[in-house]
């Protein structure tokens, strides 16, 4: 990683031309990039998102029921710094230059960002603290997992959905829990609880419909066929304004759920239409004769569809799926618009108040790098995953 | 010939969706034992012949019976005669995200029900009976393809099965690895294995076949021992292909 004089030179003035297409980019660049740092740094008036750093998270959660949000967050750290062990148990170096890079940024986001967002001090301490568990667990999961037998490295995995089970409950209420109402989740919560959701129900809805799409029974293709087209024709903010409307009526009484969960459910159907196009381009991917051999060993139809046609499929669709699910979490900023108090919908009301007025680029530049940092995880976990899938074997050329 | 009839085809006629006649009554009776080579022309309902053993072709006309099973509509019954069954193809089909061990040992454990560890051992024996035991833990694309080849044949003999059906096991391949699949086929063929190969190979069916058929245009033309075949066939038919492949 050593810049060289010469390559400099080399990569930026080989010739006159290219000399002042530089010299003309460098200086755009500067230009910008200076502007950009002094209204950071000396005009913008960031009191906006340090007084209103609860409500952006939070929305209007009941303040003395918030230490369950404390506790989910403890427990989703230590499960993610042990999930991150387990994958890297038996690596050398034990900690891989990514994993460092990954460990300076969270240590970093920990100190700077509470120190930026001026939290007072226990709050800081119990993000250090939080921050700290998730890296201590990654060290020890990394140091001890190999010595694990696989079954356990395996059955880790369950942990994932037991927790988001946890979660429900623990954000929800119930079980000798006050209920919190979904109407009073808000912010970042709310925008992680919609995405998430849908992205884990659409995911198993959308392989459902790719394989109705390709099925021999007609009804059950050309069902899938109609829904995936009429669902992709429309645009989510009239299926979400229909959801609020439709679902009311559809349903009896008590059934129609709240709003919250209607539009947490339109998006996740939304949402499997579009997974289930990338799901079909894998399923193309995967030569006929797969099926074939699969069931002239006398396989069942979903067996050789579960073992040997999905594993195949779905890691082809893999990369075209997770931008699905970047841009479902995206999507989630229409729910301000249907009036629910999502990230966006948070800041608008933010931004509405008389004490706040004209902060917009504050508020709308935190938002911005909020969801950056939600999608670039995304991202990386599934190139993470793409990357293991693939150094497991090289593909046949049939 | 008394052993029994493990094999009867009668009058089969298949149309393709796109009109075209593929087998216009095609007749075949396999016994116990027999290794049965089909040649002919390309286009002439070989593959497709075979294809409907196992049901991964459907038909419209005609019966097929498989070791006193006759083929329906019943999935059941597909499978059934698909456990009994086993297919080698031209393109060997290994499941390329799972182990050569893995390959073998899918469908005895997911369909037979056997003790994994049970499987296991018997898949060893027959990676080795093919050769190949040392590459048990490596993936298809690790392998070339006399070797994928060779493990597609030991997947399929890892399900016990009561007939081998090959469809141009060897087409694929570069030709110094012919001979590799060839010998494990004619040893499964000593080894007393109900065996129909669709083949180009002449040397095997000469050596191996206890009889050798001849399609053309969806139908058996003749069919005989080897020897008859090659120096004496009764049919113009039969003698047009032979000049064409000499």
């Amino acid at each position: 990683m050593t810049i060289s004089f010469q390559r400099l030179r080399r990569e930026l003035f080989a010739t006159p031309l290219d000399g002042l297409i530089s010299l003309v980019l460098i200086g755009v660049l500067l230009a910008a990039g200076s502007a950009f740092l002094k209204w950071m740094l000396f005009q913008a008036q960031w009191t906006v998102i340090q007084a209103n750093s609860t409500l952006f998270a939070l929305g209007r959660y009941p303040i003395d029921q918030q230490w369950r949000l404390w506790l989910l967050t403890t427990l989703l750290a230590l499960a993610t710094g042990t999930t991150w062990g387990l994958l890297r148990s038996g690596s050398t170096p034990r900690w891989p230059r990514n994993d460092l890079v990954a460990a300076v940024l969270l240590i970093a986001l920990a100190s700077a960002g509470t120190w930026a967002l001026q939290l007072p001090f226990p709050i800081q301490l119990r993000w250090w603290l939080i921050s700290g568990g998730l890296l201590v667990c990654r060290g020890v999961a990394g140091r001890f997992g190999s010595s694990l037998p696989l079954a356990v490295r395996r059955g880790a995995a369950v942990v994932w959905p037991v927790l988001y089970l946890v979660g429900m409950v623990l954000i929800s209420g119930g079980l000798g829990l006050m209920p919190v109402p979904p109407s009073e989740w808000g912010g970042l919560l709310l925008t992680l609880l919609q995405s998430s959701f849908a992205i884990l129900l659409c995911f198993p809805l959308g392989v459902m419909l790719a394989l109705g799409r390709r099925s021999e029974l007609p009804l059950l293709r050309w069902g899938s066929v109609v829904y995936i087209e009429f669902i992709r024709g429309a645009p989510l903010i009239t299926l979400l304004f229909l959801g609020q409307n439709i679902l009311g009526f559809l349903l009896p009484g008590g059934l129609a759920p709240d709003r919250v969960w209607r539009a947490a459910w339109v998006l996740t159907f939304f949402a499997a239409a579009y997974v289930a196009e990338a799901v079909r381009s894998g399923l193309a991917a995967v030569p006929s004769g797969q099926l074939e051999a699969a069931r002239s060993l006398g396989l069942p139809l979903p067996q050789a569809l579960i073992h040997v046609v999905l594993p195949q499929a779905l890691r082809v669709a893999l990369p075209a799926t997770v931008g699905q699910f970047i841009t479902l979490l995206q999507d989630t900023t229409l729910l301000s618009l249907i009036g629910l108090l999502d990230l966006l919908g948070t800041a608008r009301t933010v931004m509405a108040n008389p004490e706040f007025l004209g902060k917009s680029a504050e508020v709308y530049l935190t938002l911005a790098v909020l969801f950056w940092c939600c999608c670039a995880a995304l991202g990386l976990g599934s190139r993470a995953l793409e990357t293991r899938l693939n150094t497991l074997h090289t593909p046949v050329k049939a | 010939m008394t052993s029994p009839l493990m094999i009867e085809a009668t009058g089969v006629e298949k149309w393709y969706p796109n009109g075209f006649h593929a087998l216009r009554g095609a007749e075949l009776e396999v016994r116990q034992g027999e290794v049965v080579v089909i040649m002919g022309p390309s286009g002439s309902g070989k593959s497709t012949f075979i294809r409907t053993f196992n049901g991964l072709e459907d038909f419209q006309k005609g019966s097929i019976t498989i070791d006193g099973i006759t083929l329906s509509d019943d999935i059941r019954n597909i499978d059934a005669i698909r456990r009994e069954v086993g297919m080698v193809f031209q393109q060997f089909n290994l499941f390329p995200h799972l182990t050569v061990l893995e390959n073998l040992t899918l469908a005895p454990v997911l369909v037979r029900k056997r003790p994994k560890a049970e499987v296991q051992r018997q898949a060893l024996e027959l990676l080795e009976r093919v050769g190949i035991h040392e590459q048990a833990g490596k993936y298809p694309g690790q392998l070339s393809g006399g070797q994928q080849q060779r493990v597609a044949i030991a997947r399929s003999l890892c399900m016990e099965p009561r007939i081998m059906l090959f469809d141009e096991p060897t087409s694929a391949l570069d030709p110094e690895m012919v001979q590799e699949v060839l010998a494990v086929m004619q040893e499964l063929a000593r080894d007393g294995m109900t065996m129909v190969v669709v083949t180009h190979e002449v040397r095997f069916a000469r050596q191996v076949a206890s009889r050798v058929v001849l399609m053309a245009d969806g139908v058996v033309v003749e069919q005989a021992p080897p020897e008859q075949f090659f120096t004496n066939p009764s049919h113009e038919r039969s003698r047009q292909f032979l000049r064409q492949i000499a």
